[in-house]
């Protein structure tokens, strides 16, 4: 694994990131503890130094020599005693000289180890009545030492909390690298072509879980679409061979003929003629299909549409000796393209008539359903078997009873392609005998 | 071009001048071949600007254009025209069957639009109509082929003297067939034009609806009037 990589990952920013907090959490609370607990030490040495120097200062001016000699005596090793002349010689006391800035009574100060005496000292100096300065001190080695303890705490603390969290990043980004190169190997291995592969997911649920998750509803949609698309292409090239070899066996047939009678070129014609229908129908699928949503689209009174076509299919019923119900009862307009329902239902109606036996009947109607409206396009003919029903509403599939009919046989397809624009839903249904086909005009809802 | 005894330009009238604006080399000279079988005199240009500088340059009674042509969509050049002052009809060729709002305008602007891939017969037929329609100037009140009538201000329609009761639909493809006598009339056209949807109707709707205006018009002991083209459409002329 590369630093760098390690780096740009979430985890170990994160850990880092919080170390350093913590690190500046510990630090303000040691230096508190520190500054606080460094002022009251100093403030009692102070006041012990002022109770000192009080004492001395009630002793008689003759016997305060011998008080002074006799407090060095007992407590020489940790304190200073020592009393100057008005013109700051020294008269007695553990101190040669009295330090620089030392004011008598002025402020205390601290004094660094000297010849006189080996430890650091906190002085204070008082003048007596007599013009002589008295000097008190204390050696503060002990308030020195604790003032270093803290500090070294918070040093080696800091250093301990910004390591650990490196180290702990540092372990938890291994975990999610993992991942993202195991991602990364799909994702190679998916645009290498391998459309079946997935991104691998734990059983976490976590954001890379989600994120995997989603690409993985693409890639299944993908799936679907590449499929569809394999099968179009497959089921056109399948469907266009038939018409094309016929043409082509005719054509070289004419070739060889001595004599070309005129309707043996209206064959070839008619057969190419088949061709070219189909084209204009997988032409006019692709162009529903890429066509923008809502374009053309305004509120539609169905029973209107339902009129219309049933006006346009009556003398065609007829003529193929069925009965033809009509039924459009008025209903709330939905949002439609007119022009595309009315392909789709002549479609519809076309198909029902051109299946249904002479003396059948073919019924077309609109229906309040429990979302909306409906349309239901009936017949009594031989129906489509279960196992094509789900097939035939494929792109550019062509119902096996399509193949001895004339027509391009995509009717099914367009109106498919007309429903999804329109967001519709399309079932086929068995009539018992024959075919029911239901427009649910209710918009579906987008999902993701 | 046409049949004998049909109404159709004065014998005097010049050729009909018809500009081919087809950015594919064959198209175009199929196109233009076809034209000139059909009485026309055609001319060529291979893309969109050369096309639009010729149409504004000379008279054309017509013209066909590609809709897709590098650099220029042909319903641009079709409003380049109009906005230059020509009102010359034109008849659109597409590969694609679009409905879409702009092709909705140029149908209701007088043109028309037809989808590739097509028979030349129907490309012919349908500028004899769009020619037709924009030479009709004055406003008709009354139609006539032989002895067949139609009166447009009180809609009823007459065979020798004697009433026909129509549907109005039927009545409407009447019209469009007597306004277009003589003239071959595909099924896709009837359709487009009298009942203004855009997509395939299929080979027998047209066909039954023709053949019960038929058996209305052509009574027995009558002359027939619609003549079935077979395998392309019908064509309505005097006998």
């Amino acid at each position: 694994m590369r630093l760098s990589e390690l780096w740009r990952t979430t985890t170990f920013r994160l850990s880092l990131l919080y170390g350093l907090l913590f690190t500046v959490g510990a630090v303000a609370l040691l230096a508190m503890v520190y500054v606080r607990s460094a002022v009251y030490l100093t403030h009692r040495v102070d006041d012990i130094l002022a109770v000192e120097a009080a004492a001395q200062m009630r002793v008689p001016a003759e016997r305060l020599k011998p008080t002074i000699d006799d407090a060095l005596l007992i407590n020489g090793r940790n304190s200073v005693f020592a009393l100057f002349a008005a013109d700051r010689t020294r008269e007695t006391g553990n101190l040669t000289t009295l330090p620089a800035g030392l004011e008598p009574g002025g402020r205390p100060i601290e004094m660094s180890p000297t010849p006189d005496f080996p430890a650091a000292a906190r002085l204070i100096a008082r003048q007596l009545p007599s013009g002589e300065i008295l000097v008190v001190g204390r050696d503060i080695n002990q308030l020195r030492e604790i003032r270093r303890i803290i500090a070294s705490a918070l040093i080696w603390s800091g250093v301990l909390i910004v390591l650990a969290g490196l180290v702990f990043g540092a372990a938890l980004s291994l975990g999610p690298i993992r991942r993202l190169r195991q991602l990364q190997e799909a994702n190679h291995d998916i645009a290498a072509g391998d459309l079946k592969r997935r991104m691998p997911t734990s059983k976490r649920g976590d954001e890379l879980d989600m994120f995997a998750g989603a690409v993985n509803y693409m890639l299944g949609e993908v799936e679907r679409l590449m499929g569809e698309v394999k099968t179009s292409s497959e089921t056109i090239a399948h469907d266009l061979r038939t018409p094309l070899t016929r043409a082509r066996a005719q054509l070289h047939r004419l070739e060889q003929a001595p004599k070309v009678l005129p309707g043996e070129i209206a064959g070839v014609t008619a057969e190419l003629d088949e061709v070219l229908e189909r084209f204009i129908a997988i032409l006019r699928i692709s162009e529903l299909e890429t066509r923008a949503r809502s374009a053309g689209f305004a509120p539609t009174p169905l029973d209107r549409i339902v009129s219309q076509v049933g006006d346009l299919y009556q003398p065609l019923a007829e003529e193929a000796d069925l009965r033809f119900q009509v039924v459009a009862p008025p209903l709330p307009p939905v949002d439609a393209d007119p022009k595309l329902m009315v392909e789709a239902l002549s479609n519809l109606v076309d198909n029902a008539i051109k299946f249904t036996p002479p003396g059948g009947a073919v019924r077309l109607a609109l229906e309040p359903g429990p979302e909306g409206p409906r349309i239901v396009v009936q017949d009594n003919g031989p129906g489509v078997p279960q196992g094509e029903r789900t097939a035939v509403l494929q792109r550019f599939y062509r119902a096996e009873r399509d193949r001895l009919t004339p027509g391009s046989g995509l009717g099914l397809s367009i109106v498919a392609a007309i429903v999804r624009l329109h967001r519709f839903r399309l079932e086929l249904q068995d009539a018992g005998p024959g075919l029911r086909v239901i427009i649910d005009c209710h918009p579906a809802p987008i999902t993701y | 071009m046409n049949a004998p005894g049909v109404p159709g330009p004065p014998p005097e009238a010049r050729v009909t001048r018809v500009l081919v604006i087809e950015d594919d080399r064959q198209t175009a000279e199929e196109i233009a071949a076809c034209l000139t079988a059909s009485g026309f005199e055609a001319s060529k240009c291979f893309d969109g600007p050369a096309g639009l500088a010729a149409a504004k340059s000379q008279a054309f009674d017509a013209i066909t254009l590609d809709r897709m042509m590098p650099g220029l969509d042909g319903l641009e050049l079709v409003k380049a025209l109009r906005e230059a002052g020509s009102q010359a009809p034109v008849l659109m060729v597409s590969a694609l069957s679009d409905v879409d709002d702009r092709v909705d305008g140029l149908r209701a602007g007088g043109d028309d639009y037809l989808v590739k891939p097509f028979a030349p017969k129907e490309l012919v037929a349908r500028l004899e109509v769009l020619l037709r329609r924009h030479r009709r100037s004055e406003v008709e009140t009354r139609l006539q082929v032989a002895d067949l009538e139609l009166d447009l201000v009180r809609r009823e329609a007459y065979r020798a003297g004697k009433t026909i009761e129509l549907l109005p639909m039927e009545f409407q493809l009447l019209e469009f067939m007597m306004r277009n006598a003589g003239q071959l009339l595909t099924r896709r056209m009837i359709f487009e034009s009298v009942w203004e949807y855009y997509f395939d109707p299929g080979t027998n709707l047209i066909n039954v609806h023709v053949g019960k205006l038929r058996r209305k018009i052509d009574g027995p002991g009558l002359l027939p009037l619609i003549r079935t083209e077979r395998g392309q459409g019908y064509m309505l002329h005097a006998p």
